[in-house]
């Protein structure tokens, strides 16, 4: 999964978000690191909905506008997780073997 | 005209590119999300944005409807490979024609005549063999059960012509094309028993996968 997917579907793990909100969301997940620009972002929301990761929460119009929200689908849950469990399995491998003793480095 | 609108408008034009089922879908969803993004008094759409938007709208356009077994991705991305392997020996044809018809006229002045015809019809042909290419990358990515086929027949036309060509031992244009010829054959070797394998079959006939 790449990253940015990663991060669309973290935002949305406690709740709906429409594509604004989940762009300033991945921009704070990440630490200011990754700002999702537009294309990207509806090319991976398309795929994801596609793939039946994520579903339309509701729509709403904001100043004539229409804004979509979006919401995690049971089979993007169990994706997201097995997906979290494999990074951090990954990154405590890396981790430990960096630092044998088990200690904190310093 | 005001500073929004005329972004909005820029925008509106790069959004353009999108498949018109996605831009009936989204098109003012992601516009609003480009406004609110947009920087105070911005005018025009940023480089950076329209690329990302453009790359965004070309994967759009060139990836099939649902995710194709993994032989089928396979055999899409070395047609892409077949695709670039033929752009190259057609840049090299082009490129060195002059050259090559000089050397004809002085080494093989009998065959000068076969020899530019050939070289003719490979640099015509060269463009038609790109398209071809990129169209079965394509439609095969989609499933489509006569781009199956098209592709086998593609196929049996290329090696019977390359096989031909050895019999009658005509060199006409170097080892190099001879080469090229043949990987190219191998890559389409190669689609063709992905896309045949029993793995993608029920990708190009659902209908058989159901049963």
């Amino acid at each position: 999964m790449q990253e940015a997917t990663f991060l669309i579907l973290t935002a949305l793990a406690d709740g709906s978000q429409h594509g604004y909100g989940i762009i300033t969301d991945v921009q704070k997940i990440s630490g200011g690191r990754v700002r999702l620009r537009a294309g990207t972002l509806y090319t991976a929301l398309d795929r994801l909905r596609a793939d039946k990761l994520i579903g339309v929460d509701r729509e709403e119009i904001v100043d004539g506008r229409l804004r979509r929200y979006y919401r995690l689908t049971p089979a993007g849950t169990r994706r997201l997780a097995a997906e979290a469990a494999r990074l951090h399995a990954n990154a405590n491998a890396a981790l430990t073997r960096l630092n044998p003793a088990g200690g904190m480095a310093t | 005209m005001t500073d929004s609108a005329s972004l909005e408008r820029g925008y509106r034009r790069v959004l353009a590119c999108y498949p018109r089922a996605f831009r009936r879908e989204s098109e003012q969803e992601m516009l609003a999300v480009l406004m609110a993004t947009a920087r105070e008094g911005q005018r025009r759409v940023g480089l950076a944005e329209a690329a990302d938007l453009i790359r965004g709208a070309l994967r759009m356009r060139l990836r099939p409807a649902s995710r194709p077994p993994r032989t089928v991705f396979t055999a899409i991305k070395l047609m892409y490979a077949g695709a670039a392997v033929e752009l190259a020996a057609w840049i090299t044809v082009v490129v060195t024609a002059g050259s090559v018809k000089s050397a004809m006229v002085h080494r093989a002045p009998a065959q000068w005549h076969a020899a530019l015809i050939h070289l003719l019809a490979v640099e015509v042909i060269g463009p038609i063999a790109i398209g071809l290419w990129l169209w079965m990358a394509w439609a095969n990515g989609r499933g489509n059960d006569g781009a199956r086929l098209a592709f086998a027949s593609f196929f049996a036309l290329m090696t019977l012509s390359l096989l031909g060509w050895l019999a009658e031992g005509a060199v006409v244009y170097a080892r190099a094309e001879l080469i090229a010829c043949a990987v190219l054959c191998l890559i389409q070797l190669a689609v063709v028993v992905l896309i045949f394998n029993k793995k993608s079959n029920p990708y190009y006939r659902p209908e058989l996968a159901q049963r």
